[in-house]
């Protein structure tokens, strides 16, 4: 009997790697840009669109669900037809995930660039567009899921274990983190608050990394690399233990990112150790795949396809030891808040990520289009810019952010701070960043080669869109057969293969998550710490609005070189109104958990903030930080006041009865009396003004604790 | 069930590795190779310190949990800066206002770093008031502007910089901007306060 021919759809994967490198060039651009913002902060030309704060998601999005994720797409269209020897399941449900995604990442960069943002590293993308990534993304999953189903093949090969992985673990991931409820089309505060909200986002966060940047992309490398090399994998067994032990371990690792925090200790403990537990398991996909080229070495040099894939594998085991050594707590100690964290990022997503991509990229588009590469030295050109760029991105990074850390830290011989002032740690690495930039113009360049390159072989070549294959039907082999390994026989189902993939990482989260919800001692409650003022509310979501979380922490570690900067550390009991948290993760600034508090050191009067915001070089010559000028023009919009009282009511926070209705009252007040203490230094600006809100936002912030007597209480009484 | 799974074992060329017979993807094939030792032994291992970290911190209590390692720091810094003077425990009755080279220059450099920043390079203030007019809101004499300094005036936004600059650092900050006057800075801010001397 004669196989039956099918064709596999070749047209969605080249839509999928066009889009890969579009998105890709702006992504980085976009980088390249804030980078250079770092050196002349004039760059921003007082708009809002292109502050810091903005432009950070853009490029952060862009490059982790643009780049790479259509980069994974389109090795996962690829592969995934060869692999279960079947045309993707269903050819609108291909078309619709792809445009639905670049919509989507239209979406983000607009409402990024005009301040709609839920302020949650990686997940700012606000409610609406929240539920049109969750139904695009399982659009993917039943498109993949439907192509495994009836696929032509008895088992499903290691690639497609992360494959599944991925699918489910981001859904999870992504649908538990946004839950929100909306204030308006384009506003909305996330059900968890402080410690609870932290604890979700860095479940995310870190796991986004794990199952959006890794798994996904050792999928690929199980398939592309092996492809490439023309090379049997160097382990099956390896495989199913760095699988499964990958999976269950990364999911716990979360709470690395708040360590010395205000997160209960054992939350953090966990963090520490799964985070070591990982290295072995994580590595296990780098032995794979480096082991995979034995006696092919010789292929390596001459290829730069297999060049890519070495350079991106061993970034990946390298970022992924480093990682664990971060989450040590003695080295986080240094290297939080630090461009050590970028850095780290870089590797992993230049590196691994990027490489890895256009490795991928130069062994698929010659054979999508039925030709060579166009030209192998340019392919190698880009390959050296792309290390040499890496290099020249990441270390002096390291160098700044040692040398920054220490710097915070130092003390002189009286035992008071040997840099007080946090500006002079920042002018101090400016030098780093202006290197920084210039790997990361490399890097870029280096793209920019590898495009031509294959616009270049793009046109010398014939496409086939639907490209013929046969193979027999798939005679289902029944129950475990004699002498069958369990995970062999699991490798023919599919289905039981996911439920299990969804129960294993489900046990991390549940086992971190749900104390931290039904334990009460988990953050004790401090009787003074009340819920802010309408106008201090306002404010305050105009500062996630202008994204101040990327430069400014609100989170004192309990170091004394922190208390003595900053004042008393932060505690777990003070962010319990906080929708969303805004500890942050990295000081560009200096840290503003206590900026209100009168008798502090960080503390700054009312016109300083005004003056500050008009134009922070006035004050502070050497200021990186950008004008936020609108601020002191813009009306606030009091109009949606009521709605957002009333949906904090519905999260529990305790404003009396029926204030939505009086909540305008309290906030003209405490804006008049803003207003006037401003005109008392000799500034005019009307209580109407978007500034008085950040103003008042500012002041507040970190004073709860010092207040003697109880927490404010509303209606406010007038002599505040 | 596999129709290969009975076929002679078959051997990686280049390596001489072991193939897993059945096992073919789209002509990727795997071999039939252990797990590495040494990557065995390092996944036990990171297993070991796993839990030890976990049995030292919240079983033993033997080593500190953060607010234990805070307290720790601050005893130990308490005891090794008992003896040190700080700008809190200097007599001010005994200061005076210095007029060498080096320390107005020392006291211009305390100035640039910390104060420009509200009262601006020349001193000629902004959200601070002028330092540089006959002018002053808090005394004028050397030892009220060290005092300014010392302790602040917190509620109208002049910070005390007693844990941020030492006695020395203070009485030559003080010193400078004494130093400031009448030097006529472009764009001053009005006058502030009292007319003193």
């Amino acid at each position: 009997m004669e196989n039956p021919t099918f064709y596999y759809d070749n047209k969605i994967v080249k839509s999928f790697a066009y889009a890969t490198l579009f998105w890709g060039v702006i992504g980085m651009l976009v980088g390249l840009y804030a980078a250079l913002q770092f050196i002349w902060p004039g760059l921003t030309f007082n708009i809002p669109y292109t502050t810091f704060g903005r432009i950070r998601p853009i490029h952060t999005n862009a490059v982790i669900f643009a780049f790479v994720g259509n980069g994974m797409f389109t090795g996962i269209y690829y592969s995934l037809q060869r692999l279960t020897k079947a045309r993707m399941f269903n050819d609108v449900l291909s078309k619709v995930h792809f445009w639905g995604w670049q919509l989507i990442i239209v979406l983000a960069a607009l409402s990024f660039a005009f301040g709609i943002t839920t302020g949650k590293e990686y997940a700012e993308l606000e409610w609406p567009i929240d539920i049109l990534v969750a139904l695009i993304w399982v659009v993917f999953g039943w498109n993949m899921l439907g192509t495994i189903i009836k696929r032509r093949t008895q088992h499903i090969y290691v690639a497609i274990w992360f494959y599944i992985a991925t699918f489910v673990t981001v859904a999870i991931l992504h649908i538990v983190n946004s839950i929100a409820i909306p204030v308006s089309l384009f506003k909305s505060y996330p059900i968890y608050a402080g410690v609870q909200d932290a604890l979700v986002q860095w479940w995310y966060g870190h796991n986004a990394v794990a199952f959006f940047l890794t798994t996904p992309y050792l999928g690929l490398m199980y398939y592309f690399l092996p492809k490439a090399a023309n090379r049997p994998v160097y382990s099956y067994k390896l495989s199913i233990i760095h699988f499964w032990a990958l999976i269950f371990l990364y999911i716990w690792a979360g709470p690395h990112h708040l360590l010395y925090s205000s997160l209960p200790n054992w939350a953090q403990s966990l963090g520490v150790v799964f985070s070591i537990m990982l290295i072995a398991p994580s590595w296990g996909g780098m032995v794979n795949g480096l082991l995979t080229l034995r006696g092919a070495w010789d292929k390596v040099r001459e290829d730069p396809v297999l060049k890519f894939m070495v350079v991106a594998v061993t970034a990946y085991g390298m970022s992924t030891f480093e990682g664990p050594m971060m989450s040590l707590k003695s080295v986080n100690a240094i290297s939080h808040f630090t461009d050590w964290t970028v850095g780290h990022a870089h590797i992993g997503a230049l590196g691994w990520n990027g490489f890895l991509t256009f490795g991928m990229l130069y062994w698929l588009i010659p054979v999508l289009f039925n030709t060579k590469i166009y030209s192998k030295k340019l392919a190698n050109t880009h390959f050296w810019l792309g290390t040499l760029g890496i290099i020249m991105y990441a270390v002096p990074l390291y160098w700044g952010a040692i040398t920054q850390a220490l710097m915070w830290k130092e003390f002189t011989p009286e035992g008071m701070l040997r840099y007080p002032n946090f500006l002079e740690t920042v002018t101090q690495i400016i030098p780093m960043y202006a290197t920084r930039a210039i790997g990361g113009g490399l890097y870029i360049t280096g793209v920019l080669f590898g495009v031509v390159n294959i616009i270049k072989t793009v046109k010398t070549g014939k496409f086939v869109g639907d490209e013929a294959a046969s193979a027999p039907a798939l005679v289902k082999a029944g129950g475990k057969a004699a002498g069958e390994s369990t995970h062999r026989w699991l490798e023919r189902k599919p289905v039981l293969f996911m439920i299990l993939a969804v129960v294993v990482i489900l046990i991390g989260g549940l086992i971190e998550i749900v104390p931290m919800y039904l334990i009460r001692s988990n953050i004790p409650t401090i009787s003074s710490v009340g819920p802010y003022t309408p106008l201090e509310l306002h404010g305050r979501d105009i500062y996630v609005r202008e994204g101040c979380y990327t430069c400014h922490s609100q989170m004192i570690r309990p170091f004394r070189s922190e208390t003595e900067r900053y004042g008393e550390y932060s505690k777990a009991g003070e962010f319990v109104y906080d929708h969303p948290f805004q500890w942050g993760s990295k000081r560009n600034g200096p840290d503003l958990a206590r900026e209100g508090v009168v008798t502090g050191r960080q503390y700054k009067p009312n016109s300083w903030h005004y003056q500050h915001m008009l134009n922070p070089q006035a004050l502070n010559v050497q200021s990186i930080m950008p004008s936020f000028k609108w601020l002191i023009s813009n009306k606030l919009d009091i109009s949606t006041t009521a709605r957002k009282v009333k949906v904090m009511q519905f999260l529990g926070v305790p404003y009396p009865e029926g204030y939505d209705k009086i909540a305008n009252q309290d906030l003209i007040k405490q804006a008049t009396e803003i207003s006037e203490n401003l005109k008392a230094s000799g500034i005019q600006c009307d209580p109407d003004k978007e500034i008085i809100a950040v103003i008042a936002y500012l002041q507040r912030l970190g004073t709860d604790i010092t207040r003697t007597g109880p927490a404010v209480s509303f209606p406010l009484s007038s002599n505040k | 069930m596999d129709l290969n799974e009975n076929r002679p074992v078959e051997k990686d060329e280049l390596t001489g590795d072991k193939i897993i017979s059945g096992h073919e993807y789209d002509n990727i094939k795997e071999l039939d190779n252990r797990l590495p030792g040494w990557w065995i032994g390092l996944f036990v291992i990171t297993i070991i310190f796993a839990v030890i970290y976990v049995f030292r911190y919240h079983i033993m209590h033997s080593a500190p949990l953060q607010e234990n390692e805070y307290r720790n720091e601050m005893i130990a810094a308490a005891e090794k800066y008992k003896n040190t003077t700080t700008s809190a425990t200097v007599d001010t009755a005994t200061l005076i206002r210095l007029s060498d080279e080096a320390s107005l220059a020392t006291g211009k450099e305390v100035f640039t770093k910390n104060c420009v920043v509200c009262h601006l390079a020349g001193g000629q203030g902004i959200v601070g008031p002028n330092l540089t007019d006959e002018y002053w809101i808090h005394g004028c004499t050397f030892k009220d502007i060290h005092n300014t300094i010392t302790v602040g005036v917190p509620e109208k936004g002049m910070i005390s910089w007693k844990a941020q600059l030492n006695p020395l650092q203070i009485q030559q900050v003080a010193s400078y901007v004494m130093s400031l006057k009448g030097t006529n800075p472009p764009n001053p801010k009005a006058p502030q306060g009292v007319k003193c001397e």
